[in-house]
């Protein structure tokens, strides 16, 4: 059994993209911007801005933060998408998901130009990939993806099963793993055998956000497994109560008899920074009609 | 749980049609004092002879239920960028209710330039890549009227969508991947097979329902499908008959297949005439969501 490095992967991706930042800042004499907004005060979303806007600048690219009241209009924070959508220095715009409550996600998600759309949420670029086309790719389905190619290799023909049918992980995944030519199943919470269907399959990605939901016996000989969940949980070490990350899947059970498995912490988790950082690079790109760099992209 | 109807094993699209037709002619009753409802627009680029009798059908469906059709052909060497601005013209023409461009187009044209043209709201066929994404997203008004007429067959059996298992064969733009789509949103466990799957009966055969889309004569025979499923059949091929004349079948060997299958649909006579229906349920989909955006006022 393989454990899947995916922050030694991520750190591989980071040194190509910072060549090829290097590369266009040198050639062309542009420099990748993203900018992120961040509404309110969740400390999980602002631990999450501050290491984006470290990377970004790790990667030579520049960052660019607003901060905006929990209680913001919503014009105000559209005002501040149209202004990001005119500035030529921006490339990228994220918004920082989830909005406070009065705030309406899919109108700001659908404000942001699609071209800058480095989340590839836009209802355009989400079109656009399920119909083959250039697009922007969410940046976790397209971490997943990255490591499946390096540890399965070709994927066409694979049966896998997506785990979870959100929008930002598991109907792009699906849309990915078909555009590889997998056989695709997706399972969610009203689906009656999940265990059987995960059994018979070689590649499972798991994103439904709940600990230990995967069983060690769900796992098919040799399957390749990607775990998307990042859960908290309490343990007791030592008769001492802390607090620790564990995924979707219950990783112990699951490894012997797996091919390869990714960690949690470690796994899926820094390969997405590291594709938001190749999608604001590419976005950069395609602006600038510049060769994009062709292993970060589809 | 499957309860194949022993009378009459095969949904009747055409009756399926003219219940969609009634819903639709009332609508267009309920709202024509109130709130203009527009005409369609048939597009045809060039000398498409092929193409006639699908307008026809379109035509004589919007007139059953009120709605204007009006019939454009465009000369066959006006450029994309005519033709964009032809199409423009149509978006901003309060007149229009929805744009239909019928396909074969001529090969200097793109037809996606021409489908991400068309405004979403005017978008009745679901071609536009935003329209496809607010599908993917579970916003399913106006989806590819073929893909929706197939989910609306396979609703005709009277079985339950949440935590059905339906496998999906074929995985095109235009059918395979909405269908999977729409499928998902009413909580159907999908599973999508395609010409790399390595055993597509292994699949099919353990599945309530089997919508195919392969364009194969005689692809799915009785020995692919679970007793009592649900089959719906997708494909519209011509063959030569023994009588030396040519007839269209779909992809199943459908008398074969229908002595195990509890429902399936016949070709011609199922998915056709739903897909038409489909495309007047879309243009009232487009009024609703024209009004909603207050495009209709005054």
């Amino acid at each position: 059994m393989k454990i899947i490095d995916g922050k030694a992967f991520s750190q591989t991706l980071r040194e190509k993209i910072k060549d090829h930042v290097t590369v266009i800042k040198e050639s062309a004499n542009i420099t990748p911007g993203l900018a992120v907004v961040l509404v309110g005060e969740d400390p999980a979303s602002q631990v999450y801005v501050k290491n984006k806007g470290i990377q970004t600048k790790n990667a030579g690219m520049n960052s660019f933060e607003h901060r905006l009241e929990e209680d913001v209009s919503e014009k105000v924070l559209l005002d501040l998408i149209e202004q990001l959508n005119q500035d030529p220095a921006v490339h990228g715009i994220l918004c920082q998901l989830p909005l406070p409550k009065h705030l309406n996600e899919n109108l700001v998600i659908n404000s942001i130009d699609p071209n800058k759309d480095v989340d590839g949420f836009h209802i355009s670029n989400v079109g656009l990939l399920n119909t083959g086309q250039k697009s922007m790719v969410p940046c976790t389905p397209l971490g997943c993806l990255m490591l499946l190619r390096e540890y399965v290799g070709d994927l066409s023909g694979k049966k896998a099963t997506v785990i979870g049918r959100s929008n930002i992980v598991g109907k792009p995944m699906f849309n990915l793993l078909l555009r590889e030519n997998c056989t695709v199943t997706v399972v969610h919470s009203k689906t009656k055998n999940i265990e059987e269907i995960c059994k018979s399959s070689d590649i499972l990605v798991a994103a439904v956000g709940r600990p230990k939901f995967v069983k060690g016996d769900w796992v098919k000989s040799g399957a390749v497994i990607i775990d998307v969940g990042i859960n908290r949980v309490s343990i007791t070490e030592n008769g001492i109560e802390k607090s620790k990350l564990v995924g979707d899947v219950d990783f112990e059970a699951a490894k012997d008899t797996a091919m390869a498995i990714t960690p949690v912490p470690g796994g899926v988790g820094p390969m997405t920074i590291a594709c938001l950082l190749a999608n604001t690079l590419v976005a950069c790109c395609r602006t600038h009609n510049l060769a994009e760099p062709q292993e970060l992209v589809l | 749980m499957l309860k194949p109807l022993l009378e009459n094993k095969f949904i009747d699209g055409r009756k399926v049609k003219e219940r969609i037709l009634n819903h639709v002619s009332e609508y267009v009753r309920e709202h024509t004092n109130n709130a203009m409802i527009g005409k369609l627009v048939s597009v045809t680029i060039g000398d498409t002879p092929e193409v006639d009798v699908y307008i026809r059908n379109q035509k004589k469906a919007a007139e059953e239920v009120g709605i204007r059709f009006e019939i454009c052909n465009w000369n066959a060497t006006a450029s994309q960028e005519e033709v964009k601005r032809n199409l423009q013209n149509l978006n901003d023409d309060q007149e229009v209710l929805g744009v239909i461009i019928q396909r074969p187009i001529p090969k200097h044209i793109n037809i996606r330039t021409l489908q991400s043209a068309i405004h979403p709201l005017k978008d009745i066929e679901g071609m536009n890549p935003a329209s496809i994404g607010n599908i993917v997203y579970s916003d399913i008004a106006m989806a590819p009227c073929t893909a929706a007429a197939s989910v609306e067959l396979l609703k005709e059996t009277g079985l339950t969508m949440k935590g059905l298992e339906v496998v999906m064969i074929g995985h095109s733009e235009i059918v395979g991947k909405p269908a999977a789509f729409l499928m998902m949103a009413e909580g159907a466990t999908v599973t999508v097979c395609h010409h790399m799957t390595r055993s597509v009966a292994m699949h099919s055969r353990r599945a309530d329902a089997v919508v195919v889309a392969v364009g194969k004569p005689n692809f799915l025979g009785p020995a692919m499908i679970k007793p009592g499923a649900a089959v719906i059949d997708i494909g519209i091929n011509q063959v030569l008959g023994a009588d030396g004349k040519t007839k269209i079948v779909g992809d199943c060997d459908t008398s074969a297949v229908k002595e195990v299958a509890g429902w399936i649909t016949p070709v011609p006579g199922g998915v056709g005439p739903v897909t038409v229906a489909m495309l007047m349920k879309n243009a009232i989909g487009a009024h609703q969501k024209q009004q909603k955006a207050g495009w209709l006022t005054g």
